[in-house]
């Protein structure tokens, strides 16, 4: 018994101490690796504390209750049924009242379901087009436009179009083949190499980060999906079951490369009213 | 592996102190550093004999390539590939399909030297020279950014490395994307223009010389960055974070729960 | 003064009889059954914590630019959700401290709750009387779930956006409304302006409203219905063994509640966890890599990473991929784990009161049943690293992903056979633990191939020889009643007194309706356990 007597003051004691070490600490600045340990420590203490306190010096019999059987009540049961009963007859007297009290009830349920629409934009046309346009320049997401010259063979670079540089369903990978690659797509949808690509992944959406730059495959770190960039990033492996788009390029007057037109298919993940 | 860093160390203060020297002089981004002066007949003898001896059975004696490995004369072979792949000991292998991975060179600095300065001279090669990487010019925001928007998809996003797929003679085949956290800034300055292997390649047209040293000093930065929160549990993020809660926080909590209670059948 | 407290409160609202059953009230102490405690611990600590972030979080995507001390991010745009976050991280004394210990809490308070439904389920605890306290159960699962995903989405940080483009992508799967639901549930296309206020909200008010609802509930229907115990020492269908609320459980329990608090906000000052400042703030077309979600999405993760490439295009109308791993499979899983007690009850014709638990082997189809699905979470969870398992050994994603897609549906029902020869072994043998058990009879069970039959009723509760009730006063006038087993030494005394022997008599019979009683007019000396 004394063992535990010393045993449960040791461990609020230690949590004393780190209860004023941590007061201090927090004074000092603060770290928070050691008030980590502080925390631990102060609150630990009296977790043991109380655990050693329960163990050796309260009550350690087990008792025994009895457990009433439910249903223990049945015999209020018809009580309970008739009080119902009896308060529902004038109701069920008066059936017209309560069946229009019911239908008010729902209709005024449906009207406050309404509001829910104000929730959201329609989504109408929006997943079906992105904010390419014919002649839109391809920026990177500082705004700067890109000439072929910058982009050397096997680069990759992510571009927007001008003055979109946030619009998510616009992210567009720029990668230039090498020279033994013959790009993928229309012959006039590239540029000296550079094809283009929707970065968003058409499995779950998220942006197509990796390339792979000796076989010319763009690899998801989401789900893995890898796609087949010399043939139209058609899918080779992992979940995704759709090439991405590609999205047709060319050059300006003043050797920026632009847009041609949007996307011909919507980009990104599939919907239920998705067309071929 | 104290000897691997103990050597990392011996090869990295002189690129440190070659960089802090070049602090003062406005880097260009395509000049020849400072480490490698036209190379006298004597170290292009050298750079010959180690050619000869462990490069040409592969690479052919002009540089031609041959049914054992590829040409060192397109693409973008040149100072800075060689330099990448010669000082990560990613070259030479010894066997043809030996996976090509970072290794301890065989090769002290001057061999390197050598080497590199005679395959550019003999063969006349198209690609980049070594860039001068100054981590200490850059900015670490910027090199932030920078390694976010281009590096950390297949790097990680703390330089761990990771992994990817490629299909090969329609075979689908794993590729392992190495680790950053022994790379020198030169190396990262030689992988970034050449694209080594599987890594695409980021001309100054996407990120200039100014980025190239940012970038540099943010993959240093990922060395050791500032892990406020405690240990770092491998900076792999949610997977290592669910194992630690449910072993050491759940763990933890069940011992303390099977101190309290009773075991089955027990008495108290 | 707690005395005169007390009687203050019981002259208004006359709590004494309940305060006295309360004190009074036995807690069965075996340490799985406070498995569900450290869940409800774990939450105070949520609540505790999350407290103190809302204090500092701003839940506004609105663009600013960074200032703080976290010297990579300087000068860098971003929203004010993530900034305030990385500055309550690096600029606010004990903040890091506090929003790790939240995240370690949200962990292990899921973690508790998954492996009390484990015991829960493999100990048949779940039976009638109990179905209800089941669904309540597993809705606070559901609901831990996601509180958990929309606090992980808060930060806006880079990890968090995927995140949350994956599960807008999953809302678009879904047939005919897809798109309507998920330009509701984020107010327009991803990524919309509105989702990070909303999920707040969500996080700080709607769901832990419901969570706190459905607890006291769970915790209602545990108090009127009384612990389940195993059937072992004098323990009955008809009565609870333990020791009583006060002062010991409750100093048990009181202690619990500062060990989950001493883990819980430890961990937050000693192993980080989600560093949102490395993963950069959201940015449209960035992504992390590894990309993971929270452990407790993990299994849906793994699921998606390795569903074939198949999708549902007919009529011009598709059912896009996500939509049977994102959708299919939490559904049926959810919808499974609501009806288990019914359809145990349907396929067993077993529809009466349980208050005694089952061990693994009395019911080895529940049992196997319960280790196929589990290997098939487990499975899944582990495909969810499938990136990380090839960076670690060196191997193909394709190889690894290729792996988890023939073990997922074929590693469950082998181990769920071999676990159900086991226990239907263990279930015809004599033996304590399956150790003992001879490998002869796991192969051949019976002996001639035959399991036993299944519809058994559970194993009567123990007889115990020489089992005597013992009826005596207290010394202050009362009367007790005790129930001894002379063989082995068992003495186990009624949990409250009564006013007077028959009444202690009544209670007696009630928990233990087949043993004789005795009356004595000496008090009884308690015969303490060696």
């Amino acid at each position: 018994m004394n063992g535990a007597r010393g045993r449960i003051l040791a461990a609020i004691g230690a949590s004393m101490l780190a209860s004023v070490g941590l007061t201090i600490v927090y004074a000092l600045g603060g770290d928070p690796q050691i008030e980590g340990v502080l925390l631990g420590v102060s609150l630990g203490g009296i977790a043991i504390g109380l655990v050693l306190f329960g163990h050796h010096l309260l009550p350690g019999d087990q008792f025994v209750e009895p457990r009433d059987v439910i249903p223990h009540a049945t015999a209020e049961r018809p009580g309970v049924e008739a009080a119902f009963e009896a308060g529902a007859e004038p109701i069920e007297r008066r059936r017209a009242i309560a069946i229009a009290f019911v239908a008010s009830l729902g209709l005024l349920g449906i009207a406050a379901l309404f509001p829910i629409r104000s929730l959201g934009t329609r989504p109408g046309r929006t997943l079906f087009r992105t904010q390419w346009r014919r002649g839109r320049r391809a920026v990177t997401d500082s705004g700067r436009p890109i000439q072929v010259s910058d982009l050397d063979l096997n680069s990759v670079v992510t571009v927007f179009p001008e003055g979109h540089e946030n619009a998510a369903d616009s992210q567009t990978l720029l990668i230039r083949l090498p020279d033994d690659v013959p790009p993928p797509g229309p012959s006039n949808w590239s540029v000296s190499g550079v094809v283009a690509f929707s970065k968003i992944c058409t499995h779950a959406g998220c942006p197509v980060g990796l390339y792979q730059a000796e076989t010319q495959e763009l690899f998801c770190p989401c789900h893995q999906s890898t796609f087949s960039v010399p043939e139209g990033a058609k899918p080779t492996f992992g979940p995704a079951t759709r090439p991405l788009p590609q999205l047709p390029i060319g050059v300006d007057e003043a050797g920026f490369i632009v847009s041609l037109s949007d996307y011909t298919e919507p980009v990104g993940p599939g919907f239920w009213n998705r067309p071929e | 592996m104290k000897a691997t860093r103990a050597a990392l160390l011996v090869t990295l203060l002189p690129a440190l102190v070659a960089g802090a020297c070049s602090y003062f002089e406005k880097p260009e981004p395509f000049r020849p550093p400072a480490t490698y002066p036209p190379l006298d007949a004597e170290a292009l003898a050298l750079g010959q004999r180690l050619y000869q001896r462990d490069c040409s059975f592969c690479h052919g004696d002009e540089g031609g390539g041959t049914s054992n490995g590829p040409d060192l004369v397109t693409g973008e072979n040149g100072p800075a590939l060689t330099d990448f792949m010669l000082s990560t000991g990613r070259m030479p292998i010894g066997q043809r399909d030996e996976r090509i991975r970072r290794r301890d060179t065989p090769y002290d600095d001057d061999e390197i030297v050598a080497l590199v300065g005679y395959i550019d001279e003999a063969f006349d090669q198209p690609g980049p020279g070594i860039p001068v990487v100054d981590p200490a010019a850059g900015s670490l925001p910027e090199g932030r950014d920078l390694y976010q928007e281009h590096c950390a998809a297949c790097h990680a996003t703390t330089g761990i490395g990771g992994a990817m797929l490629a299909q090969r003679g329609g075979e689908t085949r794993g590729i392992v994307i190495p680790s950053l956290h022994s790379s020198d800034p030169t190396e990262v300055g030689t992988a970034v223009r050449t694209g080594p292997g599987a890594m695409p390649v980021f001309g100054p047209g996407v990120i200039n010389a100014d980025g190239l040293d940012a970038t540099a000093r943010y993959v240093e930065y990922l060395k050791n960055p500032d892990d406020r929160g405690g240990a770092p549990i491998g900076r792999i993020g949610p997977v290592a974070e669910g194992a630690v809660g449910w072993v050491l926080g759940l763990g933890t909590l069940v011992l303390f729960i099977r101190w309290v209670g009773t075991k089955r059948g027990e008495r108290r | 003064m707690i005395r005169r407290l007390a009687r203050w409160i019981d002259d208004r609202i006359g709590g004494s009889a309940f305060a006295e059953s309360a004190l009074s009230k036995i807690f069965p102490d075996h340490w799985s059954f406070m498995l569900g405690e450290i869940a409800l611990y774990a939450f105070v600590v949520l609540v505790i914590t999350g407290i103190f972030l809302t204090f500092f979080f701003d839940p506004s995507v609105a663009e600013t630019t960074y200032n703080g001390s976290y010297a990579p991010l300087q000068g860098t745009t971003m929203s004010e959700a993530y900034r305030s976050v990385v500055e309550l991280s690096f600029d606010v004394r004990a903040g890091l401290v506090m929003r790790q210990a939240h995240h370690w809490a949200a962990i292990v308070f899921i973690a508790a709750i998954v492996v009390h439904l484990l015991r829960v389920f493999f100990t048949g605890a779940f039976r009638r009387p109990r179905e209800l306290n089941w669904i309540v159960g597993v809705t606070l699962l559901v609901l831990a779930f996601f509180n958990g995903f929309t606090g992980y989405s808060l930060p806006d940080d880079l990890l968090s956006g995927t995140g949350l483009r994956i599960a807008y992508s999953i809302a678009l799967s879904v047939p005919v409304v897809g798109t309507w639901i998920a330009f509701l549930i984020f107010g327009g296309e991803f990524p919309a302006e509105a989702i990070i206020p909303r999920l707040f909200v969500t996080h700080i008010l709607l769901v832990p409203a419901a969570i706190v609802a459905l607890l006291t509930v769970h915790l209602a229907l545990i108090w009127r219905q009384k612990h389940t115990d195993f059937a072992v020492r004098g323990r009955r269908e008809s009565n609870v063994v333990g020791p009583k609320l006060w002062p010991t459980y409750a100093a048990f329990s009181t202690g619990l509640f500062f060990a989950v608090s001493a883990v819980t906000l430890a961990m937050g000052g000693l192993v980080q966890v989600n560093p949102v400042w490395v993963y950069g703030p959201f940015r449209v077309s960035e992504v992390p890599s590894p990309a993971q979600p929270d452990w407790w999405l993990g299994w849906l993760e793994g699921a998606l990473r390795i569903f074939p490439p198949w999708e549902i295009r007919a009529f011009s109308y598709e059912i896009p991929n996500p939509f049977f791993p994102g959708v299919v499979v939490p559904t049926v899983t959810f919808g499974a784990l609501y009806l288990w007690p019914f359809l145990e009850a349907r396929f067993t014709g077993d529809r009466g009161p349980h208050h005694l638990l089952e061990r693994a082997r009395d019911h080895p189809v529940r049992t196997a049943f319960g280790i196929t699905a589990l290997t098939f979470f487990v499975l899944l969870q582990l495909a969810a690293s499938n990136d990380l398992i090839a960076h670690r050994f060196s191997a193909s994603v394709a190889t690894i992903s290729w792996a988890f897609r023939i073990l997922v549906p074929v590693l469950p029902l082998i181990l769920g056979y071999a676990t159900y020869r086991l226990m239907t072994a263990l279930k015809a043998s004599t033996v304590e633990r399956f150790a003992e058990l001879p490998l002869r009879a796991v192969v051949k069970p019976g002996g001639d191939g035959e399991a036993p039959p299944e519809a058994e009723p559970a194993a009567p509760a123990p007889s115990e020889v020489g089992a005597m009730i013992f009826i005596f006063p207290d010394p202050d006038g009362r009367w007790r009643w005790s129930y001894r087993v002379t063989d082995n030494g068992l003495e186990l005394r009624s949990h409250k007194s009564f006013v007077s022997p028959d009444v202690a008599e009544h209670a007696a019979v009630q928990a233990y309706p087949d043993t004789p009683v005795v009356q004595s007019t000496e008090p009884v000396a308690p015969t303490s356990p060696p």
